[in-house]
């Protein structure tokens, strides 16, 4: 075997681990799996750009247009290999357990992680011609908080979190903060993100604190304010589309995204609102990103590189409802997001930095905590 | 003990040949293995990460750290762990409710339909159990059909809601696992005696007196084995808590749910599958009991 390629942790390797440990057998402080930052592969390793295979793909469900890869398999005589993950928790899971993939998608916060674990190649941007569309145009993901000159990840996707509305329902105005939640008339019809950092993050900012916040002071305050939510709250659900459409939901917090998907679906779009709130949209961002274990990162490089061709951009916007970072694609998505202008992103609002990061192992300890007294009632 | 059989045959007391009992003793094995690897195993992994730590990347890392036993101790999970075993009761007393009729029908009036009549109740739930609560969530929905026929005829006003209600999770319970019920409770009524009945009518006993001491005592068995398979998966459930409950019943699987694939917080998980499992077997070992005292009656 070469000594390029160290074999993942078999799967009985992985059952004999934690069954030796059940027993007591002095391995205390051990994981599942090889600790070390090389345990799967060198990062730093450069590419070599050109097909070596076919392309193993690992993302959302839906979230390339099927003409974009049509396209790339035609051109590079190459198969995508696709599966799909529906939390970057579970992404992790299956990263952790060793499974190889050649493209990921982590969210900022999950890039961060997975850089500082060693698990992601190493990009060279000069090696990407479309790249600059992305780097000179978005100055801020030049060096994101998230990944040191982004140089182990590509941005693919922003948005963020506001309020969806049903202005048949409470009228067509809201007062564009986060206090809209606690309308009286949207009483036991509002609902929240199932989502720890979102709802966490949206009584921070109300209150005026940091959005990631893990101070035991704040974190009190916070469930504080999200026990007054209670009697306006019908319940938590990530399906906000669902929600606002079927009119179970006459409020709901919202990703942009969801939003700007529904425009095309509802029957009528027009009772629909969209707002983000003055005290401050928390944003996010996902990336295109390399494993250290992908078998084919060459495929892996062309790939991210025609997804930044500006047809191929402006295809997928279309087709998943999300703004990208790349320079030109601006009025494609402006276009599509007309009735909710509210869903664009633009540089300013990723200088904002609300982005949720990383807590320390405590910190996410106390995180957990609140989230689970805001749940439980 | 073994002995010679005048064929010659090596048998034991039973009179099963050795090599029938080795036979069987093979085809034990794959299950056997199966149930170690799967079943004891994956507790054992459960219960010793129950003292573990998480790393960085959501690793969980083994150790022997009490901190997420002694989490334990936080009201909210009492709270949570309370309203699901009262969700799951409730869900079991309707399930026997609303069970025993059916199974009785058919059971006793089936007549050549009995089969087609199992059938018809168990194949819709090979369909995707996500699925069919997902199907029940619309019809539940404000603008469902069981709202507006409610409202139609004057049951239901337009505040009157059933999904994010106590009522829609016991409704999503009771669906989700009713066969469970049904299929136990037909058991015993196939098997039940009639004559028994017969004797009780001989006795001037009316069909409800009937009923109540004759037939109900005679399936007591297969109602018990019934309300154990409800109440377990219902316990554990987070499905119906999910799509039809609201903020004030989240359950103990939900919370689970949130620290596996939310969290990422897989030693905390555990700590409270742990919990969880100890209330359950305690809940068992009073079923065991109970029906060693049953059969220890019924060999009187």
């Amino acid at each position: 075997m070469s000594p390029e390629e160290p074999p993942p942790p078999s799967r009985r390797a992985f059952l004999r681990s934690g069954v030796a440990a059940a027993f007591g057998l002095g391995l205390a402080g051990c994981g599942f799996l090889p600790e070390g930052r090389n345990a799967f592969g060198d990062p730093d390793r450069p590419i070599d750009v050109k097909v070596d295979g076919d392309l193993v793909y690992f993302n959302w469900a839906d979230f390339v247009a099927p003409a974009v890869f049509d396209g790339f398999e035609k051109e590079y005589g190459v198969k995508v290999i696709q599966s799909n993950f529906d939390s970057m928790e579970g992404m992790a899971a299956k990263l952790n357990a060793g499974n190889r993939y050649d493209i990921i998608f982590p969210t900022a916060k999950w890039a961060q992680r997975l850089a500082d674990g060693g698990r992601l190649r190493r990009i060279d941007h000069s090696q990407l011609p479309h790249a600059d569309a992305v780097f000179s145009r978005y100055r801020y993901f030049a060096d994101p908080w998230y990944d040191h000159h982004s140089a182990h990840t590509v941005p693919f996707t922003m948005y963020k979190t506001g309020i969806g509305w049903r202005k048949d329902r409470m009228g067509d105005d809201l007062a564009g903060s986060w206090g809209d939640l606690w309308n009286a008339r949207a009483r036991g019809q509002v609902f929240v993100l199932d989502d720890r950092d979102e709802v966490l993050g949206m009584a921070a900012l109300k209150l005026g604190l940091d959005i990631g916040t893990s101070d035991e002071r704040d974190l009190a305050r916070i469930t504080a304010t999200l026990q007054s939510l209670r009697p306006r709250l019908r319940g938590f659900s990530s399906d906000s589309y669902n929600n606002l459409l079927n009119g179970n939901a006459v409020m709901t917090q919202a990703w942009s995204g969801d939003m700007a998907a529904m425009l095309g679906q509802a029957k009528d779009p027009s009772v629909l609102g969209f707002e983000v709130a003055r005290e401050g949209a928390p944003i996010n961002s996902d990336c295109y990103a390399i494993p250290v274990n992908a078998r084919h990162p060459g495929t892996a490089m062309l790939f991210i590189d025609y997804m930044l061709r500006p047809e191929n951009v402006r295809k997928n916007i279309r087709y998943i409802g999300y703004p990208m970072p790349v320079g030109g694609s601006e009025d494609v998505y402006a276009a599509i997001v007309k009735p909710f202008p509210q869903c664009l992103v633009a540089p300013d609002d990723l200088k904002a930095d609300l982005f949720f990061r990383n807590a320390s192992s405590k910190g996410e300890q106390a995180r957990d905590t609140a989230w689970t007294h805001v749940k439980a009632g | 003990m073994a002995q010679r059989t005048p064929s010659g045959a090596l048998r034991d007391r039973r009179g099963r040949s050795a090599s029938g009992t080795r036979l069987w003793t093979w085809l034990m094995l794959p299950g056997t293995l199966w149930m170690t690897g799967f079943l004891i195993a994956s507790l054992i992994l459960v219960a010793t990460l129950a003292l573990g730590t998480t790393d960085p990347l959501g690793n969980p890392r083994f150790g022997f750290n009490f901190d997420n036993i002694a989490a334990m101790a936080d009201p909210a999970y009492r709270i949570v762990l309370l309203r699901s075993l009262g969700f799951a009761l409730i869900a079991c007393v309707v399930c026997l409710i609303v069970a025993y009729p059916v199974a009785y029908s058919i059971a006793l009036h089936g007549g050549r339909f009995k089969n087609l009549l199992i059938a018809a109740i168990v194949v819709p739930f090979f369909a995707n159990y996500l699925v069919r609560m997902y199907g029940w969530s619309v019809v539940l929905s404000d603008g469902g059909p069981v709202l507006k026929a409610l409202r139609a005829v004057g049951l239901a006003d337009g505040h009157t809601k059933i999904l994010q209600s106590g009522v829609g999770v016991i409704a999503g319970l009771v669906y989700g696992f009713i066969v469970f019920m049904i299929i136990p409770l037909y058991a015993a009524l196939e098997r039940m005696d009639l004559s028994l009945i017969e004797a009780g009518r001989d006795l001037y006993g009316g069909p409800l007196r009937t009923f109540f001491f004759v037939t109900l005592p005679a399936t007591r068995q297969g109602a018990a084995a019934g309300a154990v398979l409800v109440f377990l998966p219902a316990m554990g459930d987070f499905v119906s808590a999910q799509l039809m409950g609201g903020p004030d019943q989240i359950m103990i699987g939900n919370l689970i749910q949130d620290k596996f694939f939310q969290g990422q917080n897989w030693p905390l998980g555990s700590a409270l599958t742990m919990l969880m499992m100890a209330v359950l077997f305690i809940g068992m070992l009073g079923y065991l009991r109970r029906t060693r005292k049953d059969e220890a009656e019924a060999a009187r």
